[in-house]
């Protein structure tokens, strides 16, 4: 919403800087989003008179100026033709800016000069704006401005012009009246509302044009007048000028009027040329199957039923609150027309806007709301200014539509219940007087506050929520900064992060202290990764939730797995040299299971790329983090993830059964579309599986009191065998000891094993509970592992 | 040659001897050849015998003299010779000690929104909050409807919004963990609500379409605007500094109302106006209010009773403030030399 200060000061005095201004407005809820010049991108643009003119010994169109700036005089050289001594003109001096340039000291064929002279077209002007601003040639100023005056100062151009922005909730405030309403409260100053003075016009409207709404809940109000005799010319200047400060192309008069109107009352109006009424009948109405209408922007549309359009007799001449029609547009030869001021269901043209996809500033205030009375003072203002500008006769008699007369609501407010939530302590009176600054009419009654609600102000409620609504307001006048903070009282809280929150931190910490890096990465993925992850059809992890309204097909589905989007950034960080490519993420993936929210399941990725790792360096990070968390006897198998390599996956179950997760080399063929360099490792843990199959629990057992035997062996099996079955058969063979710490130390292939064989070597610890072992104990003992082993098939080796 | 006089010569002797020795094997040896069983001391000490009885008393007395001299010689020389030998030692090892340390495992990295996260975190449960969660696809009707946000609504536009279907969204926001709280738990409750949002932006510099939000809610009877305040202040201190200001400002969210935003003072440039407060020296960090009375009807509790507040602060934003970060992108393209900073 641009506010030019000057339009401000017709109904407001302003008293303060702009920096106070929009400050004191900050705190009624109006952000400013920054102040412009009404010239804009113009500064240091000053009135210079050119003492004489020369001709440029170097150049055949050049000319060396003698320019009077008042404080000093300047050497200027100008291409332009039209200049002549004694001539008044614009000029940019060094260190001025213009259209984002600054202008410096420029050598002109052995000639320098000191700025530079100005056309009307490089200042922003046109021939309407000033006389002569649209010649080819340097702008000559007309009247006798002082010299060195600022060009914006001098021309009345330097207006500043306030940028606010208006929350959704209050669409009055996207008009001139609406935020100097609030503006004059927010400066403690009286708001001098314009009064419109009603134009009776001759004749009657109803005899040259009538309406007829078909839809009075899409459209509850219509009004219209007439005025013929029309004479279609430009605006005044000063119409123009203010068009322009806020932004608008002037067109003619009829069109300058409605948008004139929409900038100072906020109400979208529209001029249809009467003759192009067939019937001279208004209808409104929902559009018909395969109906198209062409808009002012020379587009056909097709429209569909659920759209309201204003139509005549035969065809549609406009889509209500959207765009007119061309059939029916405002011409040179437009004699006689229809203004339209109406009241279209915002909801309606949202839809209608979003599905044509064109969103105009007429549809963007009906979507935010408009109300019927200000339809009619939006009427009766273009009427005045039909009349002011004498832009045709006016028609008597203003044509309305309506079911019901729109009436005042009253409400009223629990003063105690409006102190209580903003913890103040004001009285009824205190309260109405505040309303009153900003035009909400309000009285001490019994039960509380009586509250007008003035018909601009459809943000306020008269249900439930009035108490809420006027109490915002008060506050906004009280001042929040006047409202002191306070502690909550009530029960004491226990504050807490609970168990699964505390387990997420436990895992961050955990692989963090593993060297891990943590990743950030989308939900966002692409159908092609599931191909690329070599994924069979039917995977679960296939189902992934599609989002109807994605920026583009690669980003069009949730993450069902956090591999994908891991595997991207751990490549970027190859590609970059980053120096680090170990990493986790803790993050949700989606899996449509085809009830109406999908399962959302909390999944720990980790990727290792680069030197020094290897399976078992990622199965060690697992197995630290399933300790650190308290997952104990996990269970692994080898498995076969159709992105892993065959051979190089594992499956981790719980104790129960739960499906820990996966580990893995990456499949060469998935490294390879992922253009991923050397050997990567990949898991992927449930966390939901996790937090079930951990134990909290940590119980001390008694140290053992004797020392233990350490002793080891080596056997030789079949290359496909899993050590676990041998630590097994150490563990369980009657060794009539404690047999502990059964850990496998080394595997060879080589020289003196036998192909298809490999050796593997075993450690573990001999003790009693009440005694230290003697040799003979840790003999029968060896002999009893041994014998286990063999007769497992394993061998000591030779 | 009196046995005294023997004496006296052998202790003159062993003494020089023993202050020669040049390492410690060569003193113990020396130590062996005095006072060892067949050493000098000792062979002289046999002689006594021979004596009279009163001249052996004052010998005896003289040859204990003589020894414990000896032996206090041994044990000052063995001192020295073992400092010697440590200095050697010391000389021989020393390390550089700026050469660069080795652990087998360097440190990870937590994610500086990790951080931020559990900072806000941290401060808030310290105020009694406790942590709720909710999914990240959500019911239109907990994301909008029953924040007071029906179909249609024009504030909708205010969040554009990634469907799954037509009742089926990506949350905007974290708010409709507050729809959630209030259809499970029994108010009073103060909860903290993390999570991942998502929002129809382009990506540049301060846009993403995924980010996170911390939501705050508290419902309890009497709860003050005031009180709000309170919350947001020791909050924003905590996380921020003592040091830090802060501004309460007028605003519109549909599921407060009255709305506020919360700026701090820019800490960038101290208040004084920068690029990164564009001038103003503020830096909007969080939407609150008093929750709208709809909400609180619509999940089933008299608004007139129950008053809720509510804030919703952006963790990336927090966190590119409080590192000074200036690009969104950066928080997602996880490169290691960005994430080795925190």
């Amino acid at each position: 919403m641009k506010l030019p200060k000057k339009w401000l000061c017709e109904y407001v005095t302003f008293n303060v800087t702009n920096d106070e201004f929009v400050e004191k407005m900050m705190w009624r809820g109006f952000e400013c989003a920054g102040v412009e010049k009404e010239l804009a991108g113009v500064e240091g643009v000053v009135v210079g008179r050119v003492l004489s003119v020369s001709k440029h010994e170097n150049s055949d169109h050049l000319h060396i100026c003698d320019v009077d700036i008042g404080s000093e005089r300047l050497t200027i050289v100008t291409g332009a033709d039209n200049v002549f001594d004694g001539a008044l003109v614009p000029v940019a001096v060094v260190g001025a800016k213009l259209g984002g340039r600054e202008m410096a000291a420029v050598n002109m064929r052995g000639v320098t000069s000191y700025g530079m002279l100005c056309s009307g077209e490089e200042l922003g002007l046109t021939n309407a704006d000033y006389p002569g601003s649209e010649v080819h040639g340097i702008l000559i100023l007309q009247e006798d401005y002082p010299l060195g005056q600022k060009i914006e100062t001098a021309l009345g151009f330097d207006d500043d012009i306030f940028e606010f922005e208006i929350t959704p909730n209050r669409p009055d405030c996207i008009s001139v009246i609406g935020m100097c309403r609030e503006a004059a409260a927010a400066l403690g100053q009286s708001f001098r509302e314009p009064k419109i003075r009603p134009v009776r016009g001759e004749g009657n409207a109803a005899d040259y044009a009538r309406v007829s709404i078909e839809n009075y809940d899409l459209c509850p109000r219509y009004t219209a007048r007439v005025v013929k005799d029309i004479v279609i010319e430009p605006s005044p200047a000063w119409m123009q000028k203010k068009l322009k400060a806020v932004g608008l192309r002037p067109i003619n008069n009829i069109v300058d009027i409605t948008n004139y109107v929409l900038v100072e009352y906020g109400h979208p109006m529209h001029a249809f040329d009467l003759a192009c009424i067939h019937g001279s009948h208004i209808v409104v109405r929902t559009a018909q199957e395969n109906e198209v209408v062409t808009t002012l922007d020379k587009r056909e549309r097709p429209v569909t039923p659920d759209m309201l359009l204003i139509a005549d007799e035969s065809r549609g001449v406009g889509i209500a609150g959207v765009m007119g029609g061309l059939n029916s547009e405002i011409t040179d030869a437009t004699k006689a027309v229809l203004f339209e001021s109406a009241v279209f269901k915002g909801s309606n043209i949202r839809a209608t806007a979003r599905k044509l996809r064109h969103v105009t500033d007429a549809a963007s205030r009906f979507i935010k709301g408009v109300e019927p009375v200000g339809a009619e003072l939006a009427l009766e203002r273009a009427i005045e200014l039909v009349a002011e500008l004498k832009a045709g006769t006016v028609v008597g008699a203003m044509i309305d539509v309506k079911k019901e007369t729109p009436g005042d609501r009253e409400i009223t407010v629990g003063v105690e219940h409006v102190n209580a939530l903003l913890a103040l302590n004001l009285s009824a009176r205190e309260m109405a007087d505040m309303l009153g600054t900003i035009g909400i009419h309000a009285r001490p009654a019994v039960g509380g506050l009586h509250v007008t609600i003035p018909h601009f102000r459809t943000d306020i409620e008269s249900g439930i929520e009035a108490d809420w609504d006027i109490a915002e307001e008060i506050a906004r006048i009280y001042g929040y900064y006047n409202i002191k903070p306070t502690l909550m009282r009530g029960d004491t809280f226990r504050g807490r992060v609970d168990e699964l929150f505390r387990l997420d931190d436990q895992i961050k910490d955990t692989l963090v202290s593993l060297g891990l890096y943590e990743m950030y990465n989308y939900n966002f993925t692409s159908p092609s990764v599931f191909d690329a992850l070599l994924l069979p059809e039917g995977s679960e992890l296939r189902k992934a939730v599609r989002i109807l309204n994605p920026f583009g097909e690669d980003q069009s589905l949730m993450r069902t797995t956090l591999i994908p989007g891991m595997l991207d950034s751990l490549v970027r960080n190859a590609n970059r040299k980053s120096g680090h490519l170990r990493f986790f993420e803790v993050g949700n993936t989606h899996v449509d299971t085809g009830a109406e929210l999908p399962e959302e399941r909390k999944k720990i990725g980790v990727v290792l790329g680069g030197e020094g790792v290897d399976f078992y360096l990622l199965k060690g990070m697992i197995e630290e983090l399933f300790r650190a968390v308290g997952v104990k006897d996990a269970v692994w198998q080898a498995s076969g993830e159709s992105y892993l390599q065959p051979g190089r996956a594992a499956q981790i179950r719980s104790e129960s059964g739960e499906q820990l997760g996966v580990c893995g080399e990456l499949h060469p063929d998935v490294a390879g579309s992922w253009k991923a360099d050397g050997r990567v490792y990949v898991a992927e843990l449930n966390f939901a599986a996790i937090a079930q199959s951990r134990s909290a629990d940590k119980r001390f057992e008694p140290l053992p009191r004797f020392p233990a035997a350490e002793r080891d062996l080596a056997v030789v099996v079949d290359a496909g065998l899993e050590s676990i079955v041998l630590r097994r058969v150490i563990e369980n063979a009657p060794a009539g000891v404690i047999v502990s710490d059964v850990r496998l130390f080394d595997t060879y292939v080589g020289l003196g094993i036998p192909s298809g064989k490999k050796s593997l070597a075993f450690s573990f610890s001999l003790r009693a509970e009440d005694h230290t072992l003697t040799d003979e104990e840790i003999k029968r003992a060896m002999d009893a592992i041994i014998d286990a082993l063999q007769a497992s098939g394993a061998p000591l080796r030779a | 040659m009196g046995m005294m006089e023997s004496l006296a010569q052998l202790r003159e002797e062993s003494e020089a001897k023993l202050n020669s020795c040049r390492s410690p094997e060569e003193l113990e040896q020396a130590l062996v050849d005095v006072l060892g069983r067949s050493g000098s001391l000792t062979s002289i000490l046999r002689t006594m015998g021979s004596l009279a009885k009163d001249e052996r008393a004052s010998v005896g007395a003289f040859a204990n003299k003589v020894k414990a001299a000896l032996e206090e010689v041994v044990a000052e020389k063995r001192a020295a010779l073992g400092e010697i030998a440590k200095q050697r030692r010391f000389a021989a090892e020393a390390l550089d000690v700026t050469a660069p340390g080795a652990v087998a495992t360097p440190l990870g990295r937590l994610h500086p929104m990790t951080q931020t996260y559990r900072l806000i975190r941290d401060a808030l449960v310290g105020m009694g909050f406790s942590l709720f969660d909710g999914p990240e696809i959500e019911l239109d009707d907990n994301n909008f409807t029953l924040l007071n946000l029906p179909k249609d609504h024009p504030a909708r536009d205010m969040q554009d919004t990634f469907y799954i279907n037509e009742n089926v969204v990506l949350r905007t926001h974290t708010s409709p963990c507050e729809i959630r709280a209030l259809t499970t738990l029994t108010p009073p409750f103060r909860l903290l609500m993390p999570g991942r949002v998502f929002r129809v932006d382009e990506v540049d510099a301060s846009h993403s379409p995924v980010f996170h939000q911390i939501e705050g809610f508290v419902v309890d009877k009497g709860l003050t605007l005031g009180d709000l305040k309170g919350i947001l202040d020791s909050f924003v201190h905590a996380v921020f500094g003592e040091d830090v200001k802060t501004r309460l400002r007028p605003s519109y969210f549909p599921f407060t109302e009255p709305s506020a935003e919360l700026d701090v003072s820019c800490s960038i440039c101290g208040g004084k106006g920068c690029r990164v407060c564009k001038g103003t020296g503020w830096i909007e960090i969080l939407g609150c209010g008093v929750t709208n009375p709809h909400e609180i009807a619509n999940c089933g509790y008299d608004p007139k009773v129950w008053t809720g507040l509510a804030f919703g602060l952006g963790v990336d934003r927090m966190a590119n403030l409080k590192y000074g970060i200036n690009d969104i992108r950066l928080e997602y393209e996880n490169d290691a030399r960005f994430l080795r900073q925190f």
